[in-house]
């Protein structure tokens, strides 16, 4: 009964807050995130049964994330503009990440880990600035959704090969590094045959079943083995699910509707805000509430570089000041996969509170401060193109 | 006092009717049944060709094809109230995806690409299944890529309905 009254605390909880973090404009996460918070503080014990549920919801999140949002023939469309001023971005948050983690005597794997933590962007939280502003068809604005693409696949990468990396604790030799590429080349390629050879075939079958909700239950089959067989050959299993989700969404019949809407309620009505909440719950507030030079060197120097990266990067490409000021603010905001990285993280034992807290704590302020910024940027963009029309 | 009344000699039971009618759906084909030359949009039209077609007529969905005929996606009222209340939208949605659908310039940027298809050949049994097990109201209909017609419940209801005679 205890698992029942924890689950049900959390979820309502998650969702109530959610609602209220909407309602005054504000990312639906930041809510669920502070939910857990609370419940930390107050009643709820984390225990392995709800980390369990959590761990669920992080490969959810990121299967979600393949199987509704990316196609593989949008890839191919984007612009090689678009990867330049990607790479900059991506790599000025690395860099700073990592800096910033051996500045402060962290180890190797541990600095790698702050540092893709640093790396994703969350396109999502500024659409809406960008919507209400009437932004989203400008230079940097479209430039911003292609970049996003991009992103999601360098981030999932770039978490891949850390997570290897974290299993040997330090820098690996030439001849583990060797094994890594060819564990993860062998994933990809076990993948992309079930994707275009096998799976087609079974969810032929699978469609003729008498069973209920029999394509349903063969997504989420698929779901949990791509992160299962990811997790068994020693890279994560958000990786593989969300490989597993890219694959899948070339198969129609997976992606019918009524399937479509099933397999979002059950992550993001269920087990993503629980993911979240958890997060929330993990946070340590006693390293919070010291505020150490760390802590407030991780929030500025996250969104900073992030912010310096695409603006440097927009620049390489041509745009003016005022674009790259936009693009660059439209970068900054973190959200899921960065929650996902450092949770990882944790669960292997490689980050402490430490850097666990702090990023959490980045995750919150970029989501307030990136709309703000980024309103700014638009604002400023507009007084000049009107003065030099004018 | 209620009599059992004797079973009608001449008529069939329901196990029968239903039998016979599985026998004779079996016989029927989606090609004998669907809609051909439904109106279609072709992959390069503009956003503002697509709402004018929306707004001429009043079906769901539109397939899109390409100028040769071959099958590209459909395009149905829900991508349409979604570009047109794009701000509306809940947050969720706000992805990248949407984002980039809510930019593009051509019908081929907002359909959905590859929805299921079904042949012409398919019997009248079988796509009542699926329709209904998947809760799917319409198919288009493909023949070695390009598009044959499209069929949808109330075609399959009423080819149902004067089978049963």
């Amino acid at each position: 009964m205890e698992f029942l009254f924890q689950i049900l605390i959390i979820l309502l909880s998650a969702r109530l807050l959610s609602e209220v973090s909407e309602r005054v404009g504000m990312p639906g996460i930041l809510g669920e995130v502070l939910a857990g918070l609370l419940l930390g503080l107050v009643i709820v014990q984390e225990t392995e049964t709800i980390a369990s549920v959590a761990e669920l919801g992080a490969i959810f999140l990121l299967f979600t994330a393949g199987y509704k949002e990316v196609h593989i023939e949008d890839l191919k469309a984007s612009s090689k503009k678009a990867i330049v001023a990607t790479l900059f971005q991506i790599a000025a948050a690395f860099i700073a990440g990592f800096a910033l983690g051996r500045f402060f005597g962290f180890g190797f794997v541990e600095s790698l880990f702050l540092a893709v933590a640093f790396s994703p962007t969350s396109i999502g939280v500024v659409v809406k600035t960008l919507l209400d502003m009437g932004y989203l068809s400008s230079k940097p604005g479209s430039m911003m959704l292609t970049s996003a693409i991009f992103d999601d696949i360098i981030g999932i990468f770039l978490l891949s090969v850390v997570v290897t990396m974290g299993k040997y604790s330090e820098f690996p030799s030439i001849l583990q590094f060797l094994m890594l590429a060819g564990k993860l080349v062998f994933f990809i390629a076990v993948m992309v045959i079930l994707g275009y050879k096998v799976f087609p075939y079974l969810f032929g079958y699978v469609q003729k079943m008498h069973a209920k909700e029999s394509i349903f239950a063969a997504v989420v089959l698929v779901a949990l083995f791509s992160a299962y067989f990811a997790d068994i050959l020693g890279l994560d299993a958000v990786i593989g699910a969300f490989i597993g989700g890219v694959l899948l969404s070339n198969i129609p019949i997976a992606k019918i509707e009524d399937v479509q809407s099933k397999v979002s309620g059950l992550a993001y009505g269920i087990l993503v805000p629980i993911f979240f909440a958890h997060i929330g719950m993990s946070v340590d507030v006693g390293a919070l509430s010291t505020l150490g030079s760390f802590t407030i060197l991780v929030v500025v120097l996250a969104l900073l570089s992030k912010f310096v990266g695409g603006f440097v990067g927009a620049k390489a490409i041509g745009f003016d000041s005022h674009e790259s000021f936009i693009f660059g603010s439209g970068v900054m905001p973190r959200a899921g996969v960065e929650l996902v990285v450092i949770s990882i993280g944790r669960e292997m034992g490689i980050i402490g509170d430490e850097i666990f807290s702090a990023v959490v704590l980045m995750v919150a302020v970029s989501l307030f401060v990136s709309p703000i910024v980024l309103k700014f940027a638009i604002q400023k963009d507009k007084e000049h193109k009107n003065s030099a029309s004018g | 006092m209620f009599s059992e009344r004797e079973p009608d000699k001449g008529r069939l039971s329901k196990e029968e009717v239903y039998s016979d009618l599985d026998e004779k759906c079996s016989r029927i084909f989606v090609k004998d049944i669907m809609k051909t030359r439904p109106v279609t949009i072709k992959g390069d039209d503009s956003v503002e060709r697509v709402l004018e077609v929306f707004n001429e007529n009043q079906f769901h969905t539109y397939p899109v094809v390409e100028k040769n005929g071959n099958f590209l996606g459909i395009i149905d009222q829900n991508i349409i109230l979604q570009l047109l209340l794009t701000h509306r939208a809940p947050r969720l949605d706000h992805t990248h995806l949407m984002a980039v659908k809510s930019l593009s310039e051509s019908a081929r940027g907002i359909m959905i690409p590859h929805p299921v298809t079904i042949p012409p050949e398919m019997d009248l049994c079988e796509v009542a299944e699926i329709m209904i097990k998947h809760k799917v109201e319409r198919f288009c209909v493909v023949d070695n890529d390009k598009l044959a017609g499209i069929i949808c419940k109330p075609d399959v209801i009423k080819a149902i309905y004067s089978l049963r005679g």
